[in-house]
């Protein structure tokens, strides 16, 4: 079979797979428990914001440590919307427009900095924004945070609650992951890959690595605040607590335990992020940091592709099991003594060191 | 007046923890090209482990010393075991993986000893001294001048021993400083001893006023992230600068610009980068460094 | 009495082969060059020798084997490699450059004396002493490559393309010194270079690489004479 007709053959399965997929996604609902709903809702939530997170750090490779403020602001501006009767409409479009312009203002000026500036800038963001939240307590409720319910469902649609919020972040939440998907297999994805790799080869092909960090940035605080809206949808009450540090530093962990640079690992970061904490928490609160930062330590030494790059990762221990030594080469039994700096493939976070060998030793 | 000086004094002395913190991040920064966003945090565990042993009723100084010591050892086994594989290479791999550290020793400290506050005794005495008029405190005093000493002896170290030019060579160009016999790993741990136990000894004389607790130095960190950002990366003397400045103002926007008050004056160091470093991208002191493709 | 040895020696990065068998042998004091064209896998056998690249074969120095050390273990030994592109440790003074190169030797006196003959072998950085060492032009940076490879007293100098980007005037004043260098202390000197000349001025014998092995070997004399081969190899 010549490769024309595989690659057709394995775009009709996805096909009938993504076909099927959303059958079942709008279906779910409708069979399971309440219970089950509100969880698959929050993780929809979180997977948004952990996708605009990865639009920003894991293909433009730039660290961003305040995604959650953007979060949170979605969630504010929701709620200040909700609570003065706006359009629902409206009150979607606003938690992102303002989210993104908050997101362009901090971008244009960190991005200037270069290297890791925009990670020491970024940590600022939480940091200062919770003070701010208890501050400007008009519009947020001072530090007793403020409640907004919008996502009963109507009496026309015949739904529970929880179904009718599902399927309004089910709505929010595919259309963020197309578009993201689109926007990372365009141009723009390819302008995000270059400035990743290097700067300064990216701006040799004409892509400016200023704007292009800019741009991931703010699209970044877009999707941070479309999840904000999401937020308030399913959990209808925010305070300065949701974009809090140590928030900050889950939903980046969950980013690359899910998998940094992928679509689909995103999702899976949203799962982790709602499953895991809970988990912990549940056997014993003072468990959840160590085990996260375990956790997320433990992806980037033996999974750093994160868990969407598991199966790839199997494949390649299968293989490597069975007996290949072909060439007749001696076994090497020295190794380069300085590591080249090696970038990691656009598609997967810092792969590649297992050709970084250096010969350890004090 | 009394006011004013005292202010100043005080926001010497948190400076001077922020200053050690900056010190700390750029020196691993140099050694290794990477940012240590863990810095802190391991400062608050080397803190901890002095409580334990005060706990033990060893007395204070002892402690001190002996945690102090600890954290080089520490450091140097971060570095040997966790960063290494990841050093000059994607400094935001590197990063990611420092934040990862972060979380786990923050953990670490959680639930060995809980998220509650506990009093750590201070090395200096609380009395207050009069000064111009006004009345400052002497630890304040003796905490920025502990940590101006430490740093000025890192500095000697650094320009006038074989072991200060090694680790500057190691810093340099560390393939070549191997080639006339350098032992790079070695001075690699080193370096991360040092930046550990300046962030120790930051930890052990700011945690009597701050209360020990896991996320002690968590605004610290981002101070000295905001000092190395000002100072330079490059510049030890800038970022210096640049944490003393912040401490002062941030003690004295809060007292004087009650818009902004205690809870908002972190803002201030921030607001400042955004505005020096539109003008000046490179910070107040650094140099430009060109990158050869 | 054979300083250094070289046997059927292979190297690769990664998946990448570049040596495919070389074979070479360095007498005490002797000089011996390695010449050939761009990738021929000149400089890689000076990093097979001095531990930075995974290797195959035999490596012997004085009487041991070597593969599989580390570069400063290699070092140590008395190997001294001045590597492609000077390796000048820039924010470093010319003078801290040179104390470096003395970094494990115990004897200050002589280390003194020995920082004064580098500057009197290399006048032109006597007025450099103190500037950092990435502000010195690219002849300056070479010296003082050489300069810090001499300061650990080495048995054996490992000097890759000394030439290369230097004025040919400025390389030629390079490669006296060098050979001065050589008259006084008598040491053993492993030279890969491009250009032919300046390589037969400084070597007593040489080999040819082409494709990661030898194709020719013999003294400069011989080699010299060979019209094709130079032409050819050594690009005149």
């Amino acid at each position: 079979m010549s490769t024309a007709d595989a690659t057709a053959r394995r775009r009709r399965v996805r096909a009938v797979l993504a076909a099927l997929a959303a059958v079942l996604l709008v279906a779910a609902p409708l069979i399971l428990p309440a219970f089950a709903n509100q969880t698959l809702v929050r993780i929809g939530v979180y997977a948004v914001a952990v996708l605009g997170l990865n639009i920003v750090m894991g293909y433009t490779g730039q660290v961003n440590l305040g995604q959650i403020f953007f979060v949170g602001l979605g969630a504010y501006v929701t709620a200040y919307g909700v609570n003065h009767d706006w359009n629902i409409l409206l009150v979607f479009v606003a938690a992102c427009a303002i989210a993104g312009v908050a997101g362009l203002l901090v971008a244009l000026a960190a991005a200037r900095l270069g290297g890791l500036a925009i990670a020491m800038v970024t940590i600022a963001l939480p940091i200062v924004g919770v003070p701010l939240a208890k501050r400007l307590s008009e519009f947020t409720g001072g530090s007793q945070g403020i409640s907004a319910r919008f996502t009963d469902a109507p009496d026309w649609s015949g739904l529970a609650n929880d179904q009718w919020q599902f399927y309004i972040v089910l709505i929010v939440t595919a259309g963020a992951f197309l578009l993201a998907r689109s926007l990372v297999r365009g141009k723009y994805g390819r302008a995000f890959a270059a400035v990743r790799e290097n700067e300064a080869v990216a701006a040799s092909m004409g892509i400016s690595p200023y704007r292009t960090k800019v741009l991931a940035f703010t699209i970044a605080s877009i999707f941070g605040g479309a999840s904000g809206f999401l937020y308030l949808a399913a959990v209808q009450y925010t305070s300065p607590e949701t974009l809090s540090f140590g928030h900050s530093i889950s939903l980046l962990a969950a980013m690359v335990i899910g998998g940094a640079g992928s679509i689909a690992g995103s999702l899976l970061g949203g799962a982790y992020y709602v499953f895991v904490p809970q988990l912990t928490n549940s056997i014993d609160p003072n468990l959840t940091t160590v085990s996260q930062g375990a956790i997320l330590l433990a992806v980037l030494f033996l999974l750093p592709g994160g868990l969407v790059s598991l199966p790839r990762a199997v494949r390649r221990l299968t293989r490597r099991a069975a007996p290949r030594r072909s060439t007749a080469q001696t076994a090497p039994e020295t190794s380069p003594q300085t590591a080249p700096a090696h970038r990691p493939v656009p598609d997967a976070a810092p792969e590649g060191h297992e050709q970084t060998e250096r010969q350890d030793g004090p | 007046m009394g006011t004013f000086i005292q202010l100043v004094v005080d926001g010497l002395a948190t400076g001077s923890i922020y200053a050690a913190l900056a010190l700390a991040i750029v020196l691993v920064n140099q050694a290794t090209g990477l940012i240590n966003f863990a810095q802190g945090g391991m400062a608050v565990l080397s803190a901890y482990i002095a409580y334990v042993f005060l706990q033990l009723g060893l007395p204070l100084i002892l402690a001190i010393l002996i945690a102090v010591a600890l954290s080089f050892v520490f450091g140097a086994l971060v570095e040997r075991f966790l960063v290494r594989r990841f050093e000059r290479g994607d400094p935001d791999t590197a990063v990611v993986v420092t934040i990862g550290l972060l979380t786990l020793v923050t953990g670490i400290s959680a639930v060995l000893w809980g998220y509650n506050n506990l009093a750590f005794p201070s090395l200096f005495p609380l009395t207050s001294v009069e000064i111009l008029g006004a009345v400052v405190s002497v630890r304040s005093l003796a905490t920025a001048v502990t940590i101006v000493v430490i740093m000025v002896i890192l500095q000697l170290l650094f320009l006038r021993t074989k072991l200060g030019l090694a680790l500057r060579a190691v810093a340099d160009n560390p393939a070549s400083a191997a080639f006339s016999g350098l032992p790079v790993g070695r001075l690699l741990m080193v370096g991360w001893g040092l930046a550990a136990t300046l962030g120790a000894i930051a930890g052990v004389l700011v945690a009597p006023q701050l209360t020990l607790t896991p996320g002690m130095l968590d605004t610290a960190l981002v101070y000295a992230l905001a000092a190395v950002i000002l100072g330079g990366l490059n510049s030890p003397i800038g970022c210096v600068v640049a944490a003393s400045a912040i401490g002062v103002l941030e003690n004295l926007v809060a007292v004087y610009i009650p818009l902004i008050g205690h809870d908002l004056k972190i803002a201030v160091p921030f607001v400042l980068i955004f505005v020096i470093l539109i003008l000046r991208p490179q910070g107040l002191f650094g140099r430009k460094v060109v990158v050869r493709v | 009495m054979t300083l250094l040895e070289l046997k059927d020696v292979t190297a690769s990065y990664g998946p990448v082969q570049v040596l495919d068998g070389v074979s070479l042998s360095v007498p005490e004091g002797g000089s011996v060059g390695i010449l050939g064209a761009n990738g021929a896998g000149k400089t890689t056998t000076l990093r097979a020798i001095s531990g930075t690249v995974r290797t195959g074969g035999t490596i012997r120095f004085d009487g041991r084997d070597i593969r599989g050390l580390r570069s400063d273990q290699v070092a140590a030994l008395g190997i001294a490699h001045v590597p492609e592109g000077r390796g000048t440790l820039g924010q470093l003074s010319v003078r801290e450059n040179l104390m470096v190169g003395a970094y494990l030797r115990k004897d200050r006196k002589a280390i003194e004396t020995d920082i004064d003959y580098c500057l009197n072998l290399f006048p032109q950085l006597q007025d450099r002493v103190g500037s950092r060492a990435a502000a010195l032009s690219g002849g300056e940076q070479q010296m003082l490559a050489v300069g810090r490879a001499f300061m650990a007293k080495p048995k054996l100098l490992l000097l890759d393309e000394a030439s290369l980007g230097l004025a040919p005037g400025t390389a030629k004043t390079v490669y006296q010194a060098i050979r001065r260098l050589r008259l006084d202390s008598g040491i053993a000197m492993l030279v890969v270079e491009q250009n032919a000349n300046l390589a037969f001025s400084l070597v007593d014998t040489a080999t040819v690489l082409e494709t990661g092995r030898n194709v020719l070997t013999g003294t400069s004399a011989e080699l010299k004479g060979m019209d094709e081969i130079r032409r050819a190899y050594l690009g005149g």
